[in-house]
């Protein structure tokens, strides 16, 4: 079959056709010399992501038997799939085509119509030079493996299981503790309704049990994991003596391993023993949950108690969130065991992000609450040096201290972080695939991050993430159905390779394996992701990324800049 | 940086240094210290030498430890049977200095496995330039023979690049080294200088006891005198090659025969990238370049050769000076890729070689360095 380019120049209403002279370019295109040995077809339409447009295309692929398409048209993050579509209802192999964005590069941003005609023309030109050296790729179908494995079984990773376990989709449920419940299940009472709290962990652990669909693996932790999307192949491993080893595969990983509290022992600012009438928030709510009441250590109710939000805020560099919310609900804990009782909140800024959190901070400010604004705050057992943001310095000797530690990643975050490959931020959470675009996911596709281990967040974000997770893996890992992983992959080509590894260190995905027997490095085609960091590391050249070789971005190259 | 050990060996002192050194690889071999020795022999022919491995100690007085030539780059030899893994038998490589840290440099970039490897170096005072010696091999053997035995470090016959070479001696990463250095009295000593070097000393049963400050002394009169000696050449060849014209003017002999890279230990690509397929452009491609620039060198890349190949090994390169032997137009590779590599490497604080847990810094990207590069190509534009 003889080459036969299709170019397909869309108008975009106005949009492109105002700006740009496409007679010229279609003129430009076709006399010229350099394809006088090709056979192009090049048109002009109105609107080509129209239903119309779609139809239209379809039909001129078929009737001309085009070899290869080029769309001159608008950005390729609008409409790049649109004909990637119709390639696929044809036989066109859709990496025989090159969208050019002639709108926002051409039209829109050079006001003078003849160089935006210019670049238009050089630009189409440049595709129609690359898509000549762009070669067929065939996606291939791998079976998916629907099971999930969810690691941490507090609120958020029973959450998870919940929402995903069914008669086609099995959930593995890791705890490295003894019970599930996670942090939540300290808690007294939840906000913002104060609603009591047992309920709520104990229906959770309750259904959690009573489903069948779920196994759950207490005190054990994850001890291998390899594979991708899909396809986990899995070891999770009891931290018991006998350390049992169960063996598994899933499709789907969700990281919900929670938080901790920044170790106070730390805080260089607050210095404390054991015998002080010093608290965590967290310990305050373990007490109310065992005792109903806040006491001091010699058993006696404190007359007067001081707050202390942000502790280890500036250590850690971050806004926990929570803390002014819970610290209320502690003051609340507090005027319900005695209207007398004399509370001063040290706070250096109040963090009152929803929409509840501001009747709540009122109510409580009513129910006669120092809340002090503060610069700066240290603490001796629990003798207070303060310095207001007036600048005035003052002292107090209370009964009671309560602090709210930042929240900080759990513990063994960092070793689950390397065992998968999955980045962590700089503030030592997991970090998200994209903030605001894929904020649950990782760069692992096929892991995920949910709850307190994604950042500092109350339960009701939690379990958000959670149900973001569950939308994620019910719409992509469905159960019978093949998975078809990225073909514009990269490849190490044998002869070439010579097994210095460098590829391996730069592999964010860690998609590359070392052969030992060939001495050579192999890309496992499913966990590739085409970002092209091995190509450009490899020192002997040997690793080529299919539909971005070099020869076919040095024909694109050489006709867009000359 | 790891210390150097300040104690040796005292070895018998009658003897020739050669039979000195093979006596002791034997008593490896006989204590099964190591099974093999991987040492260069002098070929049948008497014009040249090769890389044996010595399995059978009754060979080793073949052995020449100090060959006046170096055809082959040794990490070359050892990468050729360790790259794929670990080597079964215990093996003792004798090389020069600048063979032990091509042998790290490979190390790094997984072409060389160390397990079972003790590394032996001995002051080097250099090698003859291959061409001198292939002239008349009896001769080279006279004139080496006599620079090993009045001790000449300076000798005007040994490669250009050796002259300027400040690392000939005891490296810190050798296991074991020979002091070839020796007093009136022909004292020389063998060092250890790691733990596998203290095992093999204590399991042929040897001590370190002796001081070996004098040698020591002696070594940095030579440094220092070599490291003169390179400031003032890396100035002239700093002229060669600064600027495009001169560059094109220094390599406009190249005859693109690649022999450089194929002798270079450091280039390890089974297949140069510039004699792929990937940079021969077509016919129209290169009539285009022609008809643009008016005209054009053919066969091309001859410059862009060079370029890539200093941008591709010049971290690594141990200023071995294999470059320049192998070079048939005389070219002197070596001390242009040695003052390269001397600027590139101080540009990572990084010293080929040297330091076997060194991250090579191909390998490695830290965020200061690129800031060090952006301030060196402002530099150059103002």
């Amino acid at each position: 079959m003889s080459t036969k380019i299709g170019i397909y120049i869309c108008e975009c209403g106005p949009n492109i056709a105002d700006n740009i002279n496409i007679d010229e370019v279609i003129e430009r295109i076709s006399s010229s010399e350099d394809y006088k040995n090709k056979q192009l077809i090049i048109k002009p339409y109105k609107l080509l992501c129209s239903n119309e447009g779609k139809e239209y295309l379809e039909k001129e692929i078929k009737d001309n038997e085009l070899t290869h398409l080029v769309i001159a048209a608008c950005s390729p993050r609008d409409h790049e799939i649109t004909f990637i579509n119709i390639c696929k209802k044809t036989k066109l192999n859709p990496y025989l085509y090159k969208m050019v964005n002639i709108r926002e590069q051409c039209a829109w941003m050079i006001p003078d119509k003849k160089k935006a005609t210019e670049k238009a023309i050089s630009y189409i030109k440049a595709a129609i030079n690359r898509v000549l050296h762009q070669s067929v790729l065939i996606e291939k179908q791998l079976d998916s493996n629907p099971n999930v494995l969810v690691i941490g079984g507090g609120i958020t990773g029973m959450e998870t299981a919940l929402s995903l376990a069914s008669k086609q989709r099995r959930v593995y449920l890791v705890e490295k503790n003894s019970i599930l419940g996670g942090n939540a299940q300290s808690f007294k009472n939840l906000l913002p309704r104060q609603e009591n709290n047992t309920d709520l962990v104990a229906k959770k652990i309750t259904a959690i049990q009573e489903n069948e669909n779920i196994e759950v693996f207490t005190d054990s932790k994850l001890e291998n994991a390899v594979g991708f999307f899909g396809n986990f192949e899995v070891t999770v491993k009891s931290t018991k003596k006998d350390q049992t080893a169960n063996e598994f595969v899933v499709g789907a990983i969700v990281l919900a391993t929670g938080f901790a509290l920044m170790p106070t022992e730390k805080l260089k600012k607050h210095a404390y023993g054991k015998d002080d009438n010093v608290y965590t928030a967290l310990e305050i709510e373990q007490m109310m949950k065992a005792k109903g009441k806040i006491v001091l250590k010699s058993g006696k109710e404190p007359k007067s108690v001081g707050l202390i939000h942000c502790v280890g805020r500036e250590d850690r560099g971050y806004c926990s969130r929570i803390c002014c919310n819970y610290m209320l609900k502690i003051i609340s804990y507090l005027k319900d065991q005695s209207d007398t009782i004399l509370i001063k909140d040290f706070y250096k800024d109040l963090c009152l992000p929803h929409k509840y959190d501001q009747e709540y901070f009122d109510t409580m400010a009513k129910k006669k609450v120092d809340f002090i604004r503060i610069s700066d705050i240290t603490t001796k057992k629990t003798h207070i040096t303060y310095t207001e943001v007036n600048g005035s310095k003052k002292e107090a000797d209370l009964d009671m201290i309560i602090l709210a530690p930042a929240m900080v990643p759990a513990e063994g975050t960092e070793e689950l972080a390397e065992l998968l490959n999955v980045p962590l931020h700089p503030t030592k959470f997991f970090q998200e695939a994209h903030s605001q675009l894929n904020p649950i996911g990782t760069s692992l596709e096929g892991i995920y991050i949910a709850g307190g281990c994604h950042g500092p967040q109350g339960i009701s974000e939690s379990v958000l993430q959670a149900k973001a997770v569950q939308g994620k893996i019910v719409t992509q890992l469905i159960p019978g159905e093949k998975i078809i992983p990225e073909v514009k992959v990269s490849e190490i080509i044998p002869d070439f390779c010579m097994g210095c590894q460098t590829c391996r260190e730069v592999c964010c995905y860690g998609a590359i394996t070392f052969d030992p027997e060939r001495g050579i490095c192999v890309v496992n085609e499913a966990i590739c992701r085409g970002c092209g960091n091995c190509v450009g590391s490899c020192p002997s050249g040997a690793i080529r990324a299919k539909h971005f070789t070099t020869i076919q971005i040095h024909q694109e190259m050489k006709e867009a800049i000359s | 940086m790891k210390k150097i050990q300040t104690k040796g060996v005292k070895i018998s002192s009658n003897k020739d240094y050669r039979d000195s050194i093979v006596d002791i690889l034997k008593k490896m071999l006989q204590s099964k210290s190591v099974d093999a020795v991987l040492v260069p022999m002098r070929v049948p022919a008497k014009d040249s030498y090769a890389w044996i491995l010595v399995k059978d100690e009754k060979l080793l007085t073949e052995a020449d430890p100090a060959a006046p030539i170096m055809p082959i780059q040794g990490a070359r030899a050892l990468s050729s049977f360790s790259r794929k893994g670990q080597s079964m038998l215990k093996i003792a490589a004798l090389m020069r200095p600048c063979e032990i840290r091509a042998t790290i440099e490979l190390s790094k970039l997984n072409q060389v496995n160390l397990e079972n490897v003790t590394l032996i170096s001995y002051d080097c005072p250099g090698a003859l330039p291959m061409e001198d010696y292939l002239n008349d091999p009896e001769k080279g053997e006279k004139k080496f023979n006599d620079i090993l035995k009045k001790l000449d470090f300076q000798n005007k016959s040994i490669k250009p690049v050796c002259k300027i070479c400040d690392q000939f001696s005891l490296l810190p990463v050798s296991d074991l080294h020979f002091t070839l250095f020796h007093d009136q009295n022909n004292t020389m000593f063998l060092i250890a200088n790691s733990n596998r070097g203290n095992l093999v000393l204590k399991e042929i049963g040897m001590e370190a006891s002796h001081t070996v400050s004098a040698w020591a002394n002696g070594i940095q009169e030579i440094k220092d005198k070599r490291a003169a000696q390179k400031k003032g050449r890396f100035t002239q060849i700093k002229k060669m090659v600064e600027g495009f014209n001169s560059l094109l003017a220094t390599f406009s002999d190249c005859i693109g025969c690649h022999n450089c890279q194929s002798a270079c230990p450091i280039c390890y690509c089974r297949q140069c990238y510039f004699d792929s397929e990937s940079v021969t452009s077509g016919t129209d491609l290169t009539m285009l370049k022609a008809k643009k620039r008016g005209s054009i060198s053919l066969p091309q890349n001859r410059i862009m050769f060079q370029v890539g190949r200093m941008s591709h090994m010049s971290l690594s390169c141990v200023s071995c000076g294999l470059c320049t032997d192998a070079c048939p137009v005389s070219i002197p590779v070596a001390e242009i890729f040695s003052y390269v590599a001397h600027n590139t490497q101080k540009q990572f604080s990084y010293s080929s070689g040297e330091n076997k847990g060194e991250p090579i810094p191909l390998k490695t990207f830290k965020l200061e360095e690129v800031k060090g590069i952006q301030e060196l190509v402002e530099d150059a534009e103002a």
